[in-house]
């Protein structure tokens, strides 16, 4: 996960080098274009951020594969994701895109980069813990799940939960008591 | 709830009147701890129920389709914008209560008539077509609104309504894509998608609200910073983005008197049948009834639940504040 | 902050408008994935099986769907929809699976017809061909019904998907993997429910144990061994349903022990002419489900959604 990665605006400019032959290898410049694009969602994340992004290549017939792995099974935004890289390297001038979906290892919470959970935290979202790791039969949890969070508005660890499941299947609802703000958490998968 | 009741802490109300349009003049936001003056804090207790009631009755005509849809990646795409709109409703609840609203009270306000929603969910889904159009026209109606409200004085409010409105500008993009889709099919659905275009085009401008001299709260809103655009100049804008999408579809949008005029920049258009308008805010819609009546056998039929889960909330603590005594 | 107001108006609502248009072409869920049978396995059983762990998962979400603007109060809404998306997103992987393992499963539709086969599956299979147990297909009834049939069909799911992580058929055991995670959640909500219930009031109380005798009598066919679960059991690409019983009911029996709630002693509910779900016959509920659940699709055999 260290290649170079763009931002949105860098995208066009992107796009206009990478058709260019003489700029370089297109290799780490195809990858930079799949990096920026970003989560249909959570737009202050690139799927790179969000882990989502497994691996670009240029395969020796110039054709772009992009592996990706959903974070959810049921997530309604994987072909939107899908969509969205093919549309951004089409127009990069890269006619033939292949996205292929990698479903081993699960994405967990864990793979969320450093600058994806800055890009949380500054859009007043509370970010993951380390995901639970079990071997043999997952145990029972009877009491609602605790987590260790501070409010990303005003830094209080008075929360409590509002509910386990928000909007979206990766999100749960929190309250700050002390400065009243309603939050959300991403959830450790 | 515990939020400070200005009437008792305010000594001297014009230095804190002074201080709370400052910020407003800064276009700084107002936060649940802040002094704010009695109107203004119920003009947004009023906005932001109604917001979040919207929310949770826009669940139920999606929701008419959900066990019908007919390919799974659509029922996945609606299930999930089902949720998102009962997590959207919640978090807007949750901003109210920084008002020191409570959920059960708004929710007894809303299924006793007291309260209002949008009255674009009093017109019934005839159709999967309709899915689609929602998503277009309702939600992107409702996105217009919304979007200056990221920037509204109140700061619980406009943060909400930034994830908001990010999320519903992916619903308005699958309910396009539905619609694409469909007009690449066959001719029946095609026709579906017509027919359901007609029918959710009058009721989507009428989401803006009466024109603007027919609307008395907006000029105190505007200035309170809750508001920012007029009902007109948010129609406008929505009219002017919706042609050509409507273009790009293949449909046509049943008003023969929109044509763009090039002097004012901008598509003239007719005006919605505002006597239907007022009627369906009045309750006389074709699905008022219907929906009120739903979101309240679901209420009812919920409160041995919600009893139990508060009475063993309840014995817990009391358990745990004995397992400590017990240990001490 | 005006500027910021505007730039995310634009971003909204102008900007590259092909965007919107792009991506209408439906795409396998499974793309790109390698779905060649392993050897020595039996591809026909093992889509067989893929199609009895993908229509418990497709039915019982159907049912946990219908709560969507039913439920007791909002945090449930969502968390029921929460569950029924999870259990959607598995059974499209897993249809997908098995359409790829034996594409003669597929029903045949009209020459030219864009439907593809997870909905070919879904949509235009007649009752007799759904292989998911009865258990998943049983109306509501009320919350506590709903609770008790999560808890004993989650808690069984999330034991055997366990186990599958080790098929040696690597699309299974990704699948699996991936949805060990998620019942995780589905199976504790349940049981905290339960929890919930048997503890709240008299009157929940008697509900949840209402719900229970209910539901209860039907949870035996889950255990019960199908020929095509032995054969793929053996093959080590399945899981034999029986070898997870003991699992079960230790889990099972320790939210029954915390509830104050004793196991019920109740008999299985019979078969129909020795055969349940995993042969295709269903209780009377599953027909006026699917009656719903394909009306649309069937309207449109060539539709393209």
């Amino acid at each position: 996960m260290s290649a170079p990665t763009a931002t949105g605006s860098d995208v066009r400019a992107l796009a206009a080098s990478v058709t260019d032959p003489s700029t370089g290898s297109g290799q780490a410049r195809v990858r930079a274009l799949a990096s920026s694009v970003t989560d249909p969602e959570m737009p202050m994340l690139t799927l790179e951020d969000l882990g989502v992004l497994r691996d670009v290549a240029v395969e020796d017939d110039g054709r772009v594969v992009v592996t990706i792995t959903p974070t959810y099974s049921g997530c309604p935004a994987m072909a939107t994701m899908r969509d969205d890289l093919v549309h951004a390297l089409h127009d990069a001038g890269h006619a033939r895109v292949e996205v292929r979906v990698s479903l081993h290892p699960a994405w967990s919470s864990d793979w969320i980069t450093e600058r994806g959970r800055q890009a949380l935290r500054d859009h007043g979202l509370s970010v993951p813990g380390p995901a639970p790791r079990h071997d043999g039969p997952v145990p029972l949890t009877l009491l609602p799940v605790r987590r260790d969070l501070t409010c990303p508005r005003c830094g209080s660890d008075a929360v409590a939960l509002t509910s386990e499941f928000g909007a979206t299947a990766c999100k749960a609802m929190y309250r700050c008591t002390a400065c009243a703000e309603p939050f959300e958490h991403v959830k450790e998968i | 709830m515990s939020t400070t009741a200005p009437d008792e802490i305010a000594p001297d109300e014009a230095a804190l009147l002074a201080q709370f349009e400052q910020v407003l003049a800064r276009h700084d936001r107002i936060e649940p701890r802040d002094w704010m003056p009695e109107k203004y804090r119920a003009t947004l207790v009023r906005q932001i129920a109604q917001h979040a009631h919207s929310e949770i009755i826009g669940m139920q005509p999606e929701g008419n389709w959900i066990t019908r849809a007919p390919s799974l990646r659509r029922k996945a795409i609606l299930l999930a914008k089902v949720q998102d709109e009962a997590g959207h409703g919640l978090y807007l609840y949750s901003a109210c209560e920084t008002l020191g609203v409570s959920r059960q009270e708004l929710t007894e306000k809303l299924i006793s008539g007291r309260q209002k929603y949008s009255s674009i969910f009093n017109y019934p889904t005839l159709s999967y077509a309709d899915v689609g159009t929602i998503g277009w026209l309702v939600d992107g109606a409702a996105i217009a609104n919304q979007v200056p409200l990221c920037r509204t004085s109140y700061g619980p409010y406009g943060r909400s309504m930034i994830r908001i409105c990010k999320e519903e500008s992916f619903h308005q993009r699958q309910g396009y894509e539905l619609l694409m889709t469909m007009m690449r099919g066959t001719d029946a659905q095609r026709a579906m998608v017509q027919e359901s275009v007609d029918r959710f085009w009058w009721p989507a401008l009428m989401m803006f609200g009466p024109p603007d001299d027919d609307s008395p709260n907006t000029a105190q809103s505007m200035a309170w910073g809750i508001k920012r655009d007029t009902n007109d100049e948010l129609r406008q804008k929505f009219v002017d983005m919706s042609v050509p999408q409507a273009e790009r579809l293949g449909v046509t949008l049943p008003d023969p008197d929109l044509v763009w005029n090039a002097e004012r920049g901008h598509h003239d258009f007719g005006q919605p049948d505002w006597e239907e308008f007022h009627a369906v805010v009045k309750g006389s819609g074709p699905c008022n009834a219907q929906r009120v009546a739903h979101r309240r056998r679901a209420h009812e039929d919920g409160a041995w639940v919600r009893d139990a889960a508060t009475a063993f909330a309840a014995r817990s603590s009391v358990e745990s504040v004995e397992t400590q005594e017990a240990r001490a | 902050m005006s500027d910021d107001h505007e730039s995310v108006y634009d971003g909204l609502l102008g900007g590259d408008d092909t965007q919107w248009a792009f991506g209408t072409s439906f795409e396998d869920p499974l793309a790109g994935v390698d779905t060649t049978v392993p050897e020595g396995v039996d591809a026909g059983a093992l889509a067989a099986y893929c199609l009895m762990l993908g229509d418990d998962a497709l039915v019982h979400s159907h049912r946990l769907s219908q709560w969507a603007s039913n439920a007791p109060d909002l945090e449930e809404d969502i968390a029921l929809a929460n569950v029924a998306l999870d259990l959607l997103g598995q059974a499209r992987l897993l249809l997908a699976r098995a359409a790829a393992a034996d594409p003669g499963l597929v029903p045949a539709l009209p020459e030219g017809s864009p439907v593809p086969s997870e909905d070919a599956l879904a949509f235009f299979r007649d009752e007799a061909a759904f292989r998911n147990v009865r258990l998943a297909e049983q109306e509501n009834g009320d919350f506590a019904a709903t609770v008790v049939r999560l808890l004993l069909l989650s808690t069984h799911r999330l034991a055997l998907l366990q186990r599958l992580a080790a098929s040696t058929d690597q699309v299974l055991a990704a699948i699996a993997a991936k949805g060990v995670k998620e019942l995780t959640y589905h199976r504790d909500h349940a049981a905290r429910w339960f929890l919930t219930l048997a503890q709240g009031t008299e009157e929940s109380r008697r509900r949840l144990l209402a719900g229970l005798a209910l539901v209860w009598p039907l949870r035996a066919e889950l255990a019960r061994t199908h020929p095509v679960e032995r054969l793929v059991a053996e093959q080590g690409v399945g899981v034999d349903p029986a070898t997870v019983t003991d699992e079960v009911d230790v889990l099972l029996e320790q939210v029954f022990s915390v509830s104050g709630v004793e196991r019920p002693g109740l008999p299985a509910t019979g078969t129909v002419a020795g055969g349940a779900g995993r042969e295709g016959r269903h209780s009377e509920a599953m027909g006026r489900l699917l009656a719903e659940m394909q009306v649309v699709a069937r309207a449109h055999p060539t539709g393209l959604w």
